[in-house]
């Protein structure tokens, strides 16, 4: 017995010997054989993902793509590390930057901010750029004798002019189907936790509401019916046909009131979207704004009651995506989304790299590189702010169908043509003006010949609440 | 003298070779797979693996940064030798981390004390947060019979869902939706480099403390011996629920300072996030650790180490292109290799047992 198993075991460490043996030399031949001459070094970029990884049809497929079309246009390498837990940003960034070649780190999403700061003052010589990131307030809190980091870049996005544009596009889509004898007084916001970012996306939202409606009024020379003229928004003395005359603007009067909106306290959790838009739709919502990340898959799911509950194919009710192109998470019921071209930013972000810009810019702009509608950087226009148009969606539905092939997952909710042409029946059956209206928003304050309120602060948010409800 | 001593370290080397051939050829083995893996999906393994290597020992940076992701799990690792030696199968340390760590946080972010003293209760404070989650595993078994591994994988379950809870609705940091409250400065373990700090001392400690219990102390005998002849245990009248509850409270105590060394003890964040993305999976690695130390504390410190060199090198294998799942299943396939020698130990007392019941 005990010298059976010990003739066994010899065999099988003469068998594994020659494994290792062949494995080995094999491995070295091949190594060998790959090293050829020393090709030219290409510069390298590194895109860090957040947790949500390739695959999230948000903010990290979107960053990739910035960086193949940076690799497209510059000849730029691009190293893509994921990050699988929170623990993961700081080794990656790290590892990229120790790496010669790479000359820019991208660290995607606000989430990364505190480990972008730590590994930019480790490497001074690697640019670093954040999507989304807060990291040069961070290094002005703590260590404000390096205040602003000479090679580090906050990507920053106007989502106030983003959400005025689906704002706008919003009323007047209340006003098409009131036309049609709908009964729509109101738009709805579902917001997360209160904090001022999210002000940005509020008063921009309500803004375009009432630039639409004026529009309307201006065009049809009327009001748009029921969401324009009613008396339901308000009455007393500074109250006139509907609109608001405060004396804090003497001679201009607003639609207010047109928007409910709801701050869950949560980024998080579903249901609380789904509890908060049910109400608002009840009322007659038109058109519900997801500024809550995932909780938009609670509105969604308030919507889908209601398209069942009447047997509907298509809209209304809406609601509208925020951040990357959601149209198609059910096509027909999202009229539209805020995109913030998270591409660009890595794009540009390279470019500058490339051009050597960088840390010129950075100097000028105290850090934080804000892309919008309009936004010139160091002179040249770079923007970053859009509405989701049919183009946009075509772009995301091949990013669906990598993510599906990548994780055996399916994501789309229906096969890519059918999307596509859902989405696209349901831009085409509302009045083509709408879209134009948008069009015309956009061109506007790209022009500067209106400008979008930015809140962030508590005055503000009071002041322009008080106006516009 | 010195010949006792050289037949001491003879002695030694007899006992220990067995196991270390053993070790060394499971690694080999593990890396051939990885290789060939690598090799289907056209990836240069010698390259790949130069780079784990270079990426997480070449440098004073990547050998703390290793030791630091090797910390918790040792004591994760201890929490299921524990069970293993007493004959359980405990796979509760997941969740008793998740508990250690918001006790972590508990204490760190909201109390305020001098530096040292907030440090040490921060830290009780966790171990007993993860012990006490060991109760009712303990109280199922001792008094209704109920099999370890469905109570500790349930509990873990809920230590998911209530450590989340907790953050979303008492510990969050206000203005950062994502994560808890970060310790405060007095409740932080000494960064020694990367982000290793001191707090793999107190691990070290613990697993030494852990060693002495149960090789030299009656109550560690009684563990040992429930695990190894339950029968015989029973007839010399050790008291089983004591064993019971025992083995279960010190395996709750490893695995919350486990999660309390993330929190206590990792720059850059000093927090758990809402995924509780940085203290998830521990508990299930740290059986891959036991499994390869042989579920002993010493053979577990060094097992440890070599899941933390792994885990942190991938992130090399991944930049030179290796797709990180695919990085993760060759580690996957090394551990695997490494932990059959004990696994198949383990299945075959359990079978071995069975039949002589």
């Amino acid at each position: 017995m005990r010298r059976n198993t010990s003739a066994i075991t010899k065999t099988a460490a003469i068998i594994i010997a020659i494994i290792i043996i062949v494995a080995g030399v094999g491995g070295f031949l091949y190594w060998w054989t790959r090293l050829g001459p020393a090709a030219p070094r290409k510069i390298k970029i590194a895109v860090v993902s957040d947790i949500g990884g390739r695959g999230d049809l948000s903010f990290n497929d979107m960053a990739f793509k910035g960086g193949e079309e940076a690799e497209r246009d510059f000849g730029v390498e691009m190293i893509e590390l994921i990050s699988k837990t929170e623990a993961d940003y700081v080794p990656n960034l790290e590892t990229a930057a120790k790496d010669p070649d790479v000359k820019l780190i991208v660290g995607v999403g606000f989430l990364l901010s505190d480990a972008l700061v730590k590994v930019a003052m480790k490497y001074p010589d690697k640019n670093f750029a954040g999507i989304d990131t807060y990291a040069q307030s961070i290094v002005k809190d703590k260590y404000p004798d390096k205040y602003p980091l000479p090679n580090l870049m906050d990507i920053k996005f106007e989502e106030h002019k983003g959400s005025a544009l689906v704002g706008a596009i919003g009323c007047l889509l209340a006003a098409y189907y009131n036309e049609k004898g709908g009964n729509y007084p109101y738009i709805g916001g579902v917001f997360g936790i209160e904090i001022p970012v999210l002000w940005k996306f509020e008063i921009g939202y309500k803004w375009g509401c009432d630039w639409a409606l004026k529009w309307y009024e201006k065009k049809f020379g009327h009001k748009a019916p029921i969401i324009g003229e009613d008396s339901r928004y308000g009455s007393g003395p500074n109250w006139k046909d509907g609109m608001y005359c405060p004396p804090e603007t003497p001679g201009k009067c607003w639609y207010k009131g047109r928007v409910l909106w709801t701050y869950t306290g949560t980024f998080s959790d579903i249901t609380k979207g789904y509890e908060a838009a049910k109400p608002m739709y009840a009322k007659g919502a038109i058109a519900v704004y997801n500024i809550a990340g995932p909780l938009g898959l609670g509105i969604n799911r308030a919507v889908k009651e209601i398209a069942e509950a009447k047997g509907l194919e298509m809209g209304p009710p809406f609601w509208i995506g925020v951040d990357a192109d959601q149209d198609w998470i059910n096509p027909g019921f999202v009229i539209v989304s805020m995109i913030k071209r998270v591409d660009r930013g890595v794009y540009y972000a390279t470019k500058l790299t490339i051009e050597g810009k960088f840390r010129e810019a950075v100097k000028k702009y105290e850090g934080v590189m804000t892309l919008g509608i309009g936004t010139k950087i160091l002179g040249i226009p770079m923007e970053g702010i859009s509405a989701s148009t049919l183009k946009d969606l075509d772009e995301f539905v091949k990013m669906g169908i990598n993510a599906e092939k990548l994780t055996g997952k399916k994501v789309l909710p229906m096969p890519p043509e059918e999307i596509k042409a859902k989405v696209k029946k349901m831009r085409e059956s509302v009045a083509p003006w709408i879209w134009e209206a948008a069009k015309e928003l956009e061109e506007k304050i790209r022009k500067g010949e209106v400008e979008v309120p930015c809140v962030f602060t508590k005055e503000k948010i009071d002041y322009w609440r008080k106006i516009l409800g | 003298m010195t010949s006792a001593a050289v037949q001491g370290v003879k002695r030694l080397f007899q006992k220990l070779k067995r196991p270390l051939l053993e070790s060394l050829l499971a690694i080999i083995i593990g890396l051939i797979i990885g290789a060939i893996l690598m090799a289907i999906f056209g990836y240069d393994p010698i390259a790949a693996y130069s780079a784990l290597l270079i990426g997480s020992l070449g440098s004073f940076d990547g050998i703390c940064e290793s030791l630091a992701n090797a910390t918790p799990l040792m004591l994760t690792g201890l929490t299921f030798a524990i069970g293993v030696k007493s004959g359980y199968f405990n796979v509760g340390a997941e969740g008793q981390a998740y508990l250690g760590a918001i006790g972590a946080i508990m204490i760190g972010s909201t109390i305020h004390l001098p530096y040292g003293v907030h440090l040490a209760i921060a830290t009780l404070f966790a171990m007993l947060m993860g012990a006490l989650w060991s109760l009712p595993v303990s109280a199922l078994k001792a008094w209704r019979g109920v099999h370890e591994v469905v109570s500790t994988i349930m509990l873990n379950w809920i230590a998911l869902f209530f450590v989340r809870y907790l953050i979303e609705y008492h510990f969050y940091e206000p203005g950062r939706a994502e994560r808890a409250m970060p310790v405060l400065p007095t409740a932080r373990y000494q960064v020694l480099g990367a982000s290793l700090t001191t707090v793999i001392f107190v691990a070290l400690a613990f697993m030494l403390f852990a060693y002495f219990l149960l090789w030299r102390t009656t109550l560690g005998y009684e563990l040992r011996l429930t695990g190894s002849n339950p029968e015989a245990a029973r007839y010399i009248g050790i008291n089983s629920t004591r064993v019971i509850f025992l083995n279960f409270f010190l395996g709750g105590l490893a695995a919350g300072l486990a999660g309390a060394t993330q929190v206590l003890g990792r720059p850059p964040a000093w927090t758990i996030y809402k995924t509780l993305g940085n203290v998830m999976n521990l508990g299930f690695d740290g059986i891959g650790a036991a499994l390869i130390g042989r579920n002993h504390p010493i053979g577990i410190i060094f097992a440890s180490i070599l899941l933390g060199v792994l885990s942190y090198g991938a992130k090399f294998m991944m930049y030179l292109g290796v797709d990180p799942d695919l990085a993760r299943a060759i580690n996957g396939a090394i551990i695997i290799a490494l932990s059959l020698p004990e696994l198949y130990r383990i299945i075959r007392r359990l079978i071995v047992g069975r039949g002589a019941e």
